[in-house]
């Protein structure tokens, strides 16, 4: 059995580029969710989001989420220190939901109000393996490359299937992790579905009352560990485990159980021989819809029991970023482990009664957690649970 | 390779056929030079494969999958649970719904945006609805490529039950062919011979489907996927496959033996020149008859699958269909032989699947 650690990390998110940028952030239960800026919101329940702050680095030419991945991939892959020769090789799977859907909604409001119409160009990243395209050309990425579409655990399934080529000899190294901008379609479908709360969202509270959208990137090298060792490479973490799933239930709705995720949990704990008591640290899908979260803690008490282990939910800071959730979340879990401290849940003042957790309330918490787990669930009833072990 | 991996059971429906391997079979031995080719699936026809709720709440690409997948699982006589899993190709997703629901918000402002459409946008809306549809609640994917993503679900999913992850997936593709899909690609400058349709492949491990006396259609003897060189949307230089050597490798066979190629060919003049000189370089393409049935159907993702349905026939029926404006040359080649599923996309995604006969 090959074992993967993780040797690279990067990240653009709400609080600005990196992953230093990122995990201050976290750590200092910052709220990234403001009033939207890239889009019109008028007439909206919510004008909220959690948007990357200007301005971004890489050419106005790219689409918007092509520049927030590339900036991440690019900071994953230079923090791993791979000589080109291994670049050339690596996989590349890249979760993806609105592709360039902002600049491609852009040349359609055009078409349709019959205003000038942007350049023609404006449409080709609109599918979203343009990121994959666009990242293994600048990149020079030459091995595997996948681009996958789990909704909003797209980024957490790319990690998954990144780590199985690993696993199986494909390659020894991947670069693995998810993007997404901001865009219209989204703004509105999650308006249109009453999901979202008019102000900044609070996952776990009794008085939640839905989510907060973002955008973002982040990308984590994978590599087979004899292949890290033997080129000195620094180790953040092994990925000891994954879990993936499928509710078959419903289109948005997860199961009222919470049986596909807790699948999808005890998925990653059987792949990495490990235990429920030995996980410290779950970093929750959490989204603070009040069925989301109430039924993602009824897939906890299932797999954990009542009480433990800590649970907390980065969506309070940075919203719910899509694509790039999964992979931002996966980054969060891996520092939790390095750091030894467990990122906060904010906006959690009143705790409710049904998720019988501790979910760490406003203020980051020292903890030496030597397992740790990142939950990602999408529409679809897709489910992905990522495992992490302390190295 | 840690298991074999055969195929147990196709569906599909495309504009010129709904049905299981037997229909694909027939279909194949029928193809004359120049087939007949509706452009659309006839909607009232799809709606009758469906009961009245699917047929009211499913858009048109859910609809064809979810068609193509119960008849590929009720070939292979095999049901959903909770180890069956899924990989849907898809190059385009359900772009007219993601229309809809934008008309809506610019007729209407935000009344007008449908809560029911919106999940449509997401492009595992066709992985989402199929999944429900037929209980598989294993792991689920939904793979995003132009060109390939066909080809790509199922060398993914061969992977996965190769691997020892899986035991039973359906893999396969699905495409809607929609007039503004269109004019967008044509502003792109695409100049593919597009068609719609869904069809997907059974796998199975040798060993799942000996234990329950299923039926093998063919061996999906080694799967490979790597990236060429190439610019976003770009077609590229190089020629040296790596995917084309390491599927033929799993496979432990030579190029020489490979006697007959499904390729990607889609009426793009400068891709098709290009996959032509990487199959050339591979040591494939010479010599060797090839077809892609582009022509017969129309290039969709359905199609990528389909492709490898009928490699499987040509293994069992020692030919390929008869297309020969899209031969590359040659006859004949007698039942058992082993052939290559190639495709290769603008901007360098490209896969390699080596088909063999059933196993004995």
């Amino acid at each position: 059995m090959r074992r993967i650690v993780v040797s690279g990390l990067g990240a653009v998110s709400p609080f600005g580029a990196g992953v230093k940028t990122y995990w201050d952030g976290l750590d200092a239960g910052a709220c990234a969710i403001r009033p939207v800026t890239l889009i019109d919101t008028a007439g909206f329940r919510c004008r909220l989001a959690a948007e990357v702050p200007g301005p971004l680095a890489g050419s106005a030419r790219r689409s918007r989420a092509d520049r927030l991945a590339l900036g991440a991939a690019r900071e994953a892959l230079d923090d791993a220190g791979l000589a080109a020769a291994e670049r050339r090789d690596a996989a590349l799977v890249v979760g993806a939901v609105g592709g360039g859907m902002l600049e491609a909604e852009g040349w359609y409001w055009a078409r349709r109000r019959g205003g000038p119409m942007p350049v023609a160009g404006t449409l080709r990243p609109i599918l979203p393996s343009a990121h994959a395209e666009m990242l293994g050309h600048r990149l020079h990425l030459e091995g595997p490359r996948a681009t996958i579409v789990t909704a909003c655990s797209s980024g957490a399934a790319a990690v998954a299937a990144a780590a199985e080529l690993i696993a199986d000899g494909v390659v020894s190294v991947a670069l693995a992790g998810g993007a997404d901008a901001l865009t219209r379609i989204c703004y509105m479908g999650f308006n249109a579905l009453k999901l979202l709360d008019p102000a900044p969202c609070r996952p776990f509270d009794r008085e939640r009352k839905g989510m907060s959208i973002g955008e973002g990137a982040g990308f984590l090298v994978l590599e087979e560990a004899s292949h890290a060792v033997a080129r000195g490479a620094r180790i953040y973490a092994e990925l000891a485990g994954a879990g993936s799933t499928t509710d078959a239930f419903h289109v948005t709705a997860p199961h009222p159980d919470g049986d596909g995720m807790a699948r999808a949990m005890r998925a990653a704990l059987a792949a990495a021989g490990v235990t429920p008591s030995e996980i410290g640290y779950v970093n929750a899908h959490g989204t603070a819809t009040p069925q989301n979260d109430r039924i993602e803690a009824r897939a906890l008490a299932a797999v954990f029991g009542e009480g433990r282990p800590l649970v907390s939910a980065t969506k309070s800071m940075i919203g719910h970023t899509m694509a790039a959730a999964g992979a931002l979340e996966a980054i969060a879990t891996v520092l939790a482990l390095v750091r030894e401290r467990v990122p906060p849940t904010a906006h959690l003042v009143t705790p409710d009664p049904d998720v019988p957790f501790d979910c760490v309330a406003g203020t980051a918490r020292d903890v030496v957690v030597d397992h740790a787990m990142s939950n990602s669930f999408g529409f679809g009833g897709q489910n992905v649970t990522l495992l992490f072990r302390r190295t | 390779m840690k298991h074999r991996v055969v195929i147990t059971g196709v569906g599909t429906i495309n504009p010129a056929l709904h049905g299981d391997s037997t229909a694909i079979a027939s279909w194949l031995a029928g193809l004359g030079p120049r087939p007949e080719r509706p452009r659309r699936i006839d909607d009232r026809a799809l709606e009758t494969l469906l009961d009245g709720t699917e047929a009211r709440r499913l858009s048109r690409p859910c609809r064809m999958s979810v068609v193509s997948a119960r008849a590929a699982l009720a070939d292979a006589g095999l049901p959903g649970g909770d180890s069956l899993g899924l990989v849907v190709g898809t190059e385009m997703g359900d772009l007219r719904s993601t229309i809809e629901f934008a008309d809506g918000y610019l007729g209407s402002g935000p009344s007008g945006c449908s809560p029911l459409l919106f999940p449509n946008t997401v492009m595992n809306t066709m992985a989402a609805a199929t999944t429900i549809a037929v209980g598989a609640r294993a792991l689920s994917l939904t793979l995003n490529a132009p060109t390939v993503a066909g080809e790509l679900a199922v060398a993914y999913a061969a992977g996965a039950i190769a691997a020892g992850r899986m035991d039973a997936v359906l893999a396969g593709g699905v495409d809607e062919l929609d007039a503004l899909c269109a004019e967008m690609l044509s502003v792109l400058g695409d100049r593919g011979d597009r068609g719609e349709g869904a069809t997907y492949l059974v796998l199975e491990s040798w060993e799942h489907a000996r234990a329950r006396d299923a039926r093998p259609l063919g061996e999906i003897r080694g799967t490979a996927w790597r990236a060429l060189v190439a610019r976003p949307h770009g077609v590229g230089r190089g020629v040296t496959s790596r995917a084309v050597a390491s599927a033929l490798g799993q496979a432990r066979c030579a190029p020489s033996e490979i006697a007959w190629l499904y390729s990607s060919a889609n009426g793009d003049v400068a891709r098709d020149r290009w996959e032509q000189g990487v199959l050339r370089a591979a040591g494939i393409a010479r010599g060797r008859p090839g077809v892609s049935l582009t022509e017969t159907v129309g290039h969709h993702a359905g199609l990528g699958a389909l492709r490898v349905a009928a490699a499987a026939w040509s293994t069992r029926a020692g030919r390929l269909p008869g297309d020969p404006l899209e031969r590359v040359g040659g006859d004949a080649f007698g039942p058992g032989a082993p052939g290559l599923v190639h495709g290769l996309a603008r901007g360098g995604t490209h896969v390699a699947l080596v088909v063999g006969p059933p196993p004995a």
